[in-house]
């Protein structure tokens, strides 16, 4: 599994890479918290999480949408998630850390997941995710 | 000079990008931009301009600004009129945060009279929070929430927080009447009210000014600015509510674009017909989010005159607002497309409008110079105040640029320099930074941007809109 923040001149282009679609969607909220605090959570709270969504793409950009409301109204800064995939929904429960103004201020706002330039391919050995967040 | 294959010039800044340039452009695409910052346009920003030239209804011509560069759906720069009967309306031509935009604040004080800049700086940075997570002092109800949806500006001024003449000093007077705050959905409403008031991070700020050259002294007397004058310049947007309220409708809109039977070839141009139960819907929520940013920049002007009043004394009337004006946004305005005047919607995504003289909307005193044109330069460069013009009204449905544009990426920024030697060299020239972290300045450098002076020369060159004042900073607060 990896994070990579790629260059990308007025947002935030990250690469995610996971060897299950379960991890690859833990490690891209991981990825959000990386830009949004400098680093992602700590393990401690729970929050349950469920998205719908036509096809893959479209179910990441839902989860990350959804990611990014409860870290800004629950003030969670999550770590990581426990997810099942199914047809077109994605649900379980993701993990975090109270958000904290001393620990958590080495990151950037960010605005919004784009659909410009979201990818996700899978080659024979991981899944690979291209996300831009607006910040 | 090396442009990039494909686009074609047609004046000393005008560069036209052809239909044929990507399959499916219905008008050809039209940038502004001079050979010296040539080198700084990316090819993901043309196609995304040809991208914008493919919707339906568009008119006359996909354009941007000289401070294009690569955003998502439309390039950041772009401007784009459709038609009522046959175009669309995209969140994808607004941005997330809709109604981003900035207002200028004048003071009577001269730059002399600013003793206590360390002091001011830290006051403000204490009066207005910041930064990511920072939250309000205001505590909103649902019922308070939906006034300052439907009103905007004038809910604030209403509420305590500015005085009546504010509200003609901004842009539509600072509401949208097409606000429908129904539309609004509770998560939007749950990220918005903690928020109202706060600044947010990333490029907003607030930065004491002086100004620093008058180039136009007529249209400065007009909008009462002058040599060695302290100004304020308040750079913010709609918050979450108006992030969630985007994030909301592309979904909805995804599915109106396959209902409609609508090819766009980028799925964040999700659009629908202007007069469609989406479309309409979109709108209405886009509009109660404008009003928002602009009740969100008077709540934060209302806390600048206050630390200003307690620390200088200086009457709280004696402090105006110069104008307000929006940056990312969807508006229907009247235009004159091919010898008729035409009713469109117009849609700026990190542009600005530049109404020229007569133009409707503008506060009487205005009239005659045509619309105060705010552009923020990055943290620590120049700002410029500009007029609207009647070359802007014919070329640019009444737009021009916004900011000066980045040209290095956050990565790289981060490379280069940390936030504490940016924040020791612009000390050393004077400017007091005060920000949440060192990590929030390093981001936003002054080289990682276009040379904002550039950028707006190629406006006043073009005619979109003209020099009236250069401002440089004394101070900044920044998110």
């Amino acid at each position: 599994m990896s994070i990579e923040e790629l260059d990308h001149t007025a947002d935030a282009k990250v690469r995610v890479k996971a060897g299950t679609l379960e991890e690859l969607f833990s490690e891209a909220g991981r990825a959000l918290m990386q830009v949004m605090y400098g680093r992602p959570g700590k393990d401690g709270r729970t929050h349950p999480v469920m998205v719908s969504g036509d096809d893959l793409e479209s179910l990441m950009h839902a989860y990350l949408s959804e990611l990014l409301f409860i870290t800004e109204v629950e003030g969670l800064v999550i770590s990581g998630a426990d997810l099942h995939i199914g047809e077109g929904i994605v649900e379980g429960v993701v993990m975090g850390e109270p958000f904290s103004m001393e620990a958590h201020n080495a990151g950037r706002g960010v605005k919004g997941i784009s659909y410009s330039g979201l990818s996700i391919v899978h080659d024979q050995e991981s899944y690979i995710l291209d996300v831009i967040f607006d910040v | 000079m090396t442009m990039l294959p494909g686009v074609q010039r047609v004046g000393e800044f005008e560069w036209q990008v052809p239909v044929g340039y990507i399959p499916g452009m219905r008008v050809p695409g039209l940038f502004f931009l001079s050979e010296a910052l040539a080198g700084t346009l990316e090819e993901g920003a043309v196609k995304q301009l040809a991208n914008v030239a493919t919707m339906p209804g568009i008119v006359r011509q996909s354009l941007a600004m000289p401070d294009i560069h690569w955003g998502y759906g439309f390039p950041i720069g772009g401007v784009a009129a459709f038609s009522l009967d046959e175009g669309v309306i995209s969140p994808g031509g607004v941005g997330f945060d809709i109604n981003c935009g900035v207002r200028l604040l004048a003071t009577p004080l001269r730059e002399g009279d600013l003793g206590k800049r360390r002091e001011l700086v830290e006051r403000l940075f204490g009066a207005i929070p910041t930064g990511v997570g920072g939250k309000s002092a205001l505590r909103l109800s649902n019922r308070e929430l939906d006034r300052m949806l439907l009103e905007g500006s004038s809910w604030a001024v209403r509420e305590g927080y500015g005085i009546d003449e504010d509200i003609r000093m901004c842009e539509q007077e600072g509401c949208l009447k097409e606000a429908d705050p129904a539309a609004v959905s509770q998560k939007a409403r749950q990220r918005g009210m903690p928020q109202s008031g706060t600044l947010g991070s990333g490029n907003h700020f607030l930065e004491v000014q002086v100004v620093r050259e008058v180039y136009h002294p007529e249209a400065a007397r007009a909008f009462g600015i002058s040599q060695g004058q302290v100004c304020i310049m308040i750079h913010c947007g709609s918050r979450g509510l108006g992030h969630q309220v985007c994030t909301d409708h592309l979904r909805i809109l995804e599915a109106a674009t396959k209902k409609y039977r609508i090819t766009l070839p980028d799925r964040q141009l999700a659009c629908a017909p202007i007069d469609s139960p989406e479309g309409r819907a979109y709108f209405g929520a886009m509009a109660a989010s404008a009003n928002y940013a602009w009740a969100n920049r008077q709540v934060i002007m209302h806390y600048t005159r206050k630390v200003l009043e307690e620390l200088y004394g200086v009457a709280y009337k004696d402090m105006h607002l110069v104008y307000d004006v929006a940056h990312n946004v969807a508006k229907m305005e009247e235009h004159l497309v091919g010898g008729t005047r035409m009713k469109v919607c117009v849609h700026r995504k990190g542009a600005t409008r530049a109404f020229g003289p007569g133009a409707p909307d503008l506060p009487a005193a205005y009239s005659s110079v045509g619309q105060p044109v705010i552009i923020p330069g990055s943290m620590g460069s120049p700002s410029f105040l500009l007029h609207g013009t009647s070359g802007a009204m014919e070329k640019t449905f009444g737009s021009t640029c916004h900011g000066a544009g980045r040209v290095m990426s956050r990565t790289q920024a981060k490379k280069r320099l940390t936030g504490r030697e940016i924040r020791d060299t612009l000390g050393k020239e004077g400017i007091i930074v005060k920000a949440p972290s060192d990590a929030a300045i390093a981001d936003e450098a002054p080289e990682v941007y276009k040379p904002s002076m550039e950028v707006v020369r190629v406006v006043h060159e073009v005619g979109i809109s003209r020099l009236v004042a250069r401002f440089e900073p004394l101070g900044v607060i920044k998110g």
